[in-house]
């Protein structure tokens, strides 16, 4: 996997386009799902994948292969959706949390909360109104089944940080699904 | 206090459980609290239904328009691409497949080797080019004896880097050849020389790290 890896990322480097499309088309559908989360607009979601792209087209000459290309890809694009929301939030100050907000407690319930038919759209609605922070740590635990150590990579956090998220969010999930 | 297992809830329901950690007694504890506790029953059993429903989320699917729009930018700022950059890349991908065998292998008894490559490194009465012939004659005649060994891909990428080294030497060679007195010329054809060697090091190692598996 690594090797082949640093091959694809050596043909890139050297002016491969081909090999710079194959890169694309490997990893594009769960970076663009991912950020389509994260953003909550496919429109925005695209213009951030774009700037993504052409980024890692430029920084490519940087990837030593410490991590897996696919890792570095997540952490490219996490940065740019964190910074589109950042700026997004400084311009409409949308409540939507920031990196280091620590999310309310929410009640325990007694009984199981969260019904148990619901649809894909509630769960996606739930997800868009949690604060970036933990959205981000969720989304790449219990969508995309990244293992805490690789969140913490990816988020250049700590695990125990990563497993704090994704705690909120569940929390704030159940509470949402639970109206 | 039920907030206390907060962070074991998470754990349990990522399927960490106490029997995978023996001599953990919080761990324990929780699980033996969990048997007899509503609220945290109740915790479990929407977190297991939200980590359910959310690994099962379709993906999104991108427009083919964004390829388009990504390669057309792309393309708007060619790279000047020059022979050396395939050769840098060649190098960089070989040098770091072979970081973590390279060591191993230089603590193995690769006697052959190192008086291969001793050669350009110790003084000599021959001509600088003519040390770099024999050190690149013996690694190939190491490198061609243990290809057959190497994985099918990897052999693949050293051939083709190590094709696109030797383009670079005989462009080197031309042009020394139409401006002999120019430095810049003979340092670019040591610098290719001394790629080539680093390159065939480099799948002597890796050979050596399959026949060593």
């Amino acid at each position: 996997m690594r090797t082949a890896d640093l091959e694809l990322a050596a043909r890139c480097r050297a002016g491969d386009a081909d090999a710079f499309e194959e890169l694309y088309r490997l990893h594009v559908r769960r970076l663009y799902s991912l950020a389509v989360r994260m953003i909550g607009s496919a429109d925005e979601a695209e213009d951030v994948l774009q700037e993504v792209f052409l980024q890692a087209h430029r920084k490519l000459a940087g990837f030593r292969g410490e991590s897996t290309l696919g890792t570095w890809l997540y952490r490219l694009t996490m940065n740019h959706c964190l910074d589109h929301l950042r700026g997004r939030q400084a311009k409409i100050s949308r409540a939507t949390g920031s990196l280091d907000e620590e999310g309310a407690v929410e009640p325990v319930a007694p009984t199981p909360v969260v019904p148990s038919a619901i649809s894909r759209m509630d769960l996606e609605r739930a997800i868009d109104l949690l604060p970036p922070g933990s959205k981000a740590a969720f989304l790449l635990h219990d969508v995309e089944g990244f293992e805490h150590r690789e969140i913490a990579e990816i988020l250049g956090v700590s695990e125990g940080t990563s497993k704090s998220q994704v705690h909120k969010a569940r929390m704030k999930l159940r509470m949402l699904l639970s109206r | 206090m039920c907030e206390t297992y907060d962070d074991l809830i998470d754990d349990y329901i990522d399927g960490t459980r106490a029997a995978d950690h023996p001599g953990d007694a919080r761990r324990a504890a929780f699980e033996s609290h969990l048997a007899g506790c509503t609220r945290c029953q109740a915790v479990v059993e929407d977190f297991t239904s939200i980590r359910r429903m959310a690994s099962a989320l379709e993906e999104h699917v991108p427009p083919p328009r964004l390829w388009a729009k990504i390669a057309g930018t792309i393309e708007e700022k060619p790279r000047r691409i020059s022979a050396w950059i395939p050769i840098a890349a060649a190098a960089s991908l070989a040098l770091a497949i072979a970081g973590s065998t390279w060591l191993a292998w230089m603590k193995s008894p690769a006697d052959t080797l190192r008086q291969v490559t001793a050669t350009v490194e110790e003084p000599s009465e021959a001509p600088a080019e003519t040390q770099y012939e024999q050190a690149i004659a013996g690694l190939q005649q190491l490198a061609d004896a243990r290809n057959a060994s190497l994985d099918p891909n990897t052999r693949a990428v050293l051939q083709r880097n190590l094709a696109a080294v030797d383009r670079a030497i005989d462009e080197s060679r031309a042009a020394l050849s139409d401006e002999p007195a120019s430095a810049f010329a003979q340092e670019s054809l040591f610098d290719a020389l001394d790629t080539k060697i680093a390159l065939l090091q480099d799948t002597v190692a890796l050979t050596a790290e399959d026949v060593n598996q």
